[in-house]
């Protein structure tokens, strides 16, 4: 393992093997080891070194950070200043057996494997936060994508290529976010005795809604979150916030819309959960995190019939726990459904077999290789785990 | 101003391809030099030239046989949505076919259900709004040409508007596109369920200036019109004092759906031209705030405090017709220099917000040393500076005064920490200051990006990149030194 602190060291190592034709693996907190194809035993970048915060500037609404800085480190400095990070970026505990997990995970980790949790449903993913980035590609040099203002549209958007590429393009050494006021006040309601249709459909309402929702989940009675109490067969979760008054305001509004719905006190630690994949930290399930239009979300896991499954982000977003003969299915249903399957957890031999995705279209995998290769021509960079 | 010559090669065989093309769109190629005339150029007026034809497909399947038989052909393709490009993104090649969407205009689904419109490139920015607003939802980018724009157009500049602040840019409100690829092969990018499963492509064709590829569908998402919205106007009677408002402002947390700075000569200019009504300042804001009752009511209550700390004056809207009028002056920034003189070009800087003032100073001494005027608008909220250079064309020599007093302001942006275009993209017309921004390195990354999408240079060649350099197909190998410099190409 080589350990580098800083972007010219990462220029050093990459070049080196580039010279030896050595594909690597990179590495900062390793809380997201687990999630994608093995590589098998390759040298390790370890770039946890290249931390720190660059660059806080609140009334620019702008935080340039290095990848390895640390998410609660991060999250503590923002909330400093009442702003937090658009993206909800969340550590997903449910990689508890591996020997890394009682690291924090990292800003570059969670941009890499696009971690996002239920507040992505207010100010979107991390493509929509992420400004501006410096990396080094594959031919060992160091560049920059985007820019550090809030609005920019010169030249190719690079830094949407970096968020989800589980570190195939390049090797990033400083970040650029757009950040958001934190709301002073949040509330979580919930509607108890659900089945999965009306409770999805009551999350659309509100969804559908100018309420501005930062939170909308759906967690059917088998899925037993601390807190949440006895949901009958279901429940759905809405996260509402706001200033202190107009929260009130809110709450009236979303009651109108769905009914009579009380407040959780423990909304914001089940929250916190459902992003976080935990129900899943104890049992050996392979883990699916699937994608779909939020209408399709009730029809996609009634058909599916896992043990232990939730919703989020309205439904655009279900939770599957399952066994190793449902992986066709869940991927066929997927598909139909015009959404996508991504394997996160499985044992080593089954997500070598079934990667991270489906197999793309030929026309479209053929252009996503010609974008690797324009990064990182000799596969260097996490070779084959995406 | 030069432009890139035409291949005469190419010119050559006109006759062939105008056959060609007329075999796969029978009704739909336009071809007397009369007729092209309406193409010659987009919203940058200084630039134009004629296309050696036009092509209006009708649908996806005429667009991928076009673009296959111009591949195979060699011939360039430019396409255009409805030409109001402000950077020359649309400005045709002499030796090119200019694609035009103008007949794929229609709107193909509204799923309110899961918030998103299916529609075709050549359905125009407004038009979006219309079809989903008596079910209380509208479309968020408003670029101030949305009557006319596409959103074909909208895609590949990622355009922006009023209120970007909040509800982002085109790129944060499109959730699928099938785009055509320079082989002829559709792909297909995001959709109604979240996320891109691979790669995202979405992001990287959004604002990559019809350079990758075209864009022959595309779904974007809609969102529930706030039930709420109120203007306010503050003056000012210092630049710094506003700027330091806006710092306020957002240093305290609030994010106003709109918030426009105008200075003194924009005041003054849209006073005489449409009378708003606005104070005589410095500087004056307008402020949208949006949301539910309340939201709106702290947010204007904690505005009126910056606004006062900050030495400003306050008016506020409540009623439609008021805050229309209070907007009036605004919307007519454009449309008002016609009063100062014959011709305008608009710059797009995007600057750090705290540089205003010091932007300012700098524009006002560039004035002088030009000799020419300048009104400044600014989306306030993120920073995107709209300076608006007066001059008359018929003057000899003084477009290219105009142009260097431009770029000067760009070189300035880039000086204090901002970028060339904040939504106008840089086209034709910023395209030899990319260096300005971007060390060698980061343009051959963009550069390989372009290669390895459309290797053959088929799409929109001479925009953005200042320099063309040959895509080098085998093993996709980076060469050094593979640069061939273009003394053809036009100097900004
Ligand atoms: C008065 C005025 C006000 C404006 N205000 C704003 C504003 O507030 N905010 C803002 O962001 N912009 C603004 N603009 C700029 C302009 O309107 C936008 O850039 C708009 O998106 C261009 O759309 P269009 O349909 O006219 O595209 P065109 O000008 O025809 O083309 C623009 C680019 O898009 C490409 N293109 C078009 N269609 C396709 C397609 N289907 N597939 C691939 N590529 C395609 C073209 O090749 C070209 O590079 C303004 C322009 C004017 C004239």
């Amino acid at each position: 393992m080589t350990r580098v602190a800083s972007e010219n060291e990462i220029v050093d190592y990459v070049r080196a093997a580039r010279e030896s034709r050595t594909p690597f693996e990179i590495v900062a907190a390793g809380t997201r080891r687990g999630a994608g194809r093995p590589m098998g035993k390759l040298p390790v970048l370890d770039v946890a070194g290249v931390s720190g915060i660059v660059e806080y500037q609140p009334e620019e609404l702008i935080v340039t950070a290095r990848p390895g800085t640390g998410l609660a480190e991060l999250k503590a400095v923002l909330a400093q200043k009442n702003q937090c990070l658009g993206f909800d970026p969340v550590d997903w505990t449910l990689f508890g057996g591996a020997p890394d997990f009682s690291k924090n995970g990292t800003l570059g980790g969670a941009v890499s494997a696009d971690a996002s949790g239920s507040g992505r449903l207010r100010h979107g993913p991390p493509r929509d936060s992420l400004l501006g980035f410096r990396a080094v590609n594959g031919f060992g040099e160091a560049f920059r994508g985007g820019a550090k203002v809030v609005k920019n549209v010169t030249g190719f958007d690079l830094p949407k290529l970096m968020c989800g590429a589980f570190g195939t393009l390049a090797v990033m050494s400083e970040l650029t976010f757009r950040v958001y006021p934190r709301p002073s006040a949040r509330t979580t309601l919930i509607l108890r005795g659900q089945a999965p249709e009306a409770g999805f459909a009551a999350l659309r309402a509100i969804w559908k809604s100018a309420l501005e929702p930062s939170g909308l989940a759906y967690i059917p009675g088998a899925a037993d979150f601390p807190g949440l109490g006895d949901v009958g067969e279901g429940a759905a979760l809405i996260r509402l916030e706001a200033a202190a008054r107009p929260l009130q305001e809110k709450i009236a509004a979303a009651r109108l819309l769905v009914g009579p719905a009380e407040e959780l006190e423990a909304g914001e630690t089940v929250f916190a959960r459902v992003g976080e994949g935990s129900l899943f930290r104890d049992n050996d399930l392979d883990v699916w995190r699937v994608t779909v239009p939020p209408t399709q979300a009730a029809r996609v896991a009634k058909a599916i019939n896992a043990a232990l499954w939730w919703g989020d982000w309205a439904g655009g977003l279900l939770w599957i726990g399952a066994r190793e003969e449902d992986a066709p299915r869940i991927r066929a249903l997927a598909a139909q459904a015009g959404g996508h399957a991504m394997l996160l957890r499985a044992p080593a031999a089954r997500r070598a077999a079934l990667g991270l995705y489906a197999p793309q279209p030929p026309a479209l995998a053929a252009v996503t290789a010609s974008v690797r290769a324009a990064f990182d021509p000799l596969g260097l960079f996490n070779p084959g785990r995406f | 101003m030069l432009l890139a010559p035409s291949d005469p090669k190419i010119l050559a065989r006109r006759d062939s391809i105008v056959a060609a093309l007329k075999k796969i769109v029978p009704d739909g190629v336009v071809e007397a030099s009369s007729d092209l005339a309406a193409y010659e150029s987009d919203a940058l007026p200084s630039y134009r030239q004629k296309p050696l034809a036009a092509v209006l497909p009708r649908d996806a399947d005429q667009v991928a046989r076009i673009i296959r038989f111009a591949n195979e052909a060699g011939v360039p393709i430019v396409p255009r949505g409805a030409g109001t490009s402000l950077s020359g993104g649309a400005l045709p090649r002499g030796d090119g076919i200019l694609m035009g969407f103008g007949r794929m205009s229609r709107i193909l689904e509204i799923d309110y259900e899961n918030r998103c419109v299916t529609l075709q490139p050549g359905v125009t920015n407004a038009a979006i709004t219309r079809a989903v607003e008596g079910e209380g939802f509208y479309y968020a980018p408003d670029p101030s040409s949305q009557i006319a724009c596409t959103i074909g157009g909208n895609i590949a500049e990622n355009s922006g508007g009023l209120h970007c602040l909040k509800y982002g840019l085109t790129t944060n409100n499109l959730l699928g596109v099938k785009f055509v690829l320079p082989d002829g092969q559709m792909i297909t990018l995001g959709g109604k369920a979240p996320g891109a499963g691979g790669l995202d492509l979405l992001g990287l064709i959004t604002g990559s200036e019809g350079l990758l590829g075209v864009v022959v569908e595309a779904t974007v998402r809609i969102l529930r019109k706030a039930p709420v919205t109120r203007t306010m106007l503050a003056s000012f009677d210092s630049v710094p004092d506003a700027g330091a408002c806006v710092a306020a402002i957002i240093g305290d947390g609030i994010v106003p759906a709109a918030m426009e700075f105008m200075d003194r000569a924009t005041i003054g200019a849209v006073e005489s031209f449409n009378a708003p009504g606005y104070p005589d300042a410095e500087a004056i804001l307008i402020i949208d705030a949006d949301g539910v009752e309340a939201d709106v009511a702290d947010a204007m209550a904690r505005i009126a405090i910056h606004v006062k700390a900050c030495r400003g004056e306050l008016r506020e809207a409540t009623e439609t017709l008021a805050r229309a009028k209070m907007w009036a002056g605004r919307k007519a920034a454009f449309a008002a220099m016609g009063k100062l003189a014959p011709d305008m070009i608009c710059m797009d800087g995007t600057i750090p917000r705290h540089a205003l003032p010091r932007v300012l100073e700098g524009i006002a001494d560039l004035s002088k040393k030009h000799g020419l005027g300048c009104c400044n608008v600014f989306h306030a909220g993120d920073g995107n500076l709209h300076p608006l250079i007066n001059f008359d064309a018929m003057k000899d020599g003084e477009l290219a005064v105009a142009e260097e007093f431009g770029a000067d302001i760009l070189r300035l942006c880039v000086a204090v920490g901002g970028v060339l275009t904040g939504e106008h993209g840089v086209g034709i017309e910023k395209r030899d200051l990319m260096t300005e921004m971007f060390s060698t390195a980061d343009l051959d990354q963009q550069h390989r990006v372009k290669c390895a999408f459309d290797s053959g240079g088929l799409f929109n060649p001479g925009k953005v990149f200042p320099t063309l350099s040959a895509c080098i197909e085998s093993g996709h190998m980076h060469v050094h030194g593979a640069k061939l410099p273009h003394p053809d190409l036009p100097r900004f």
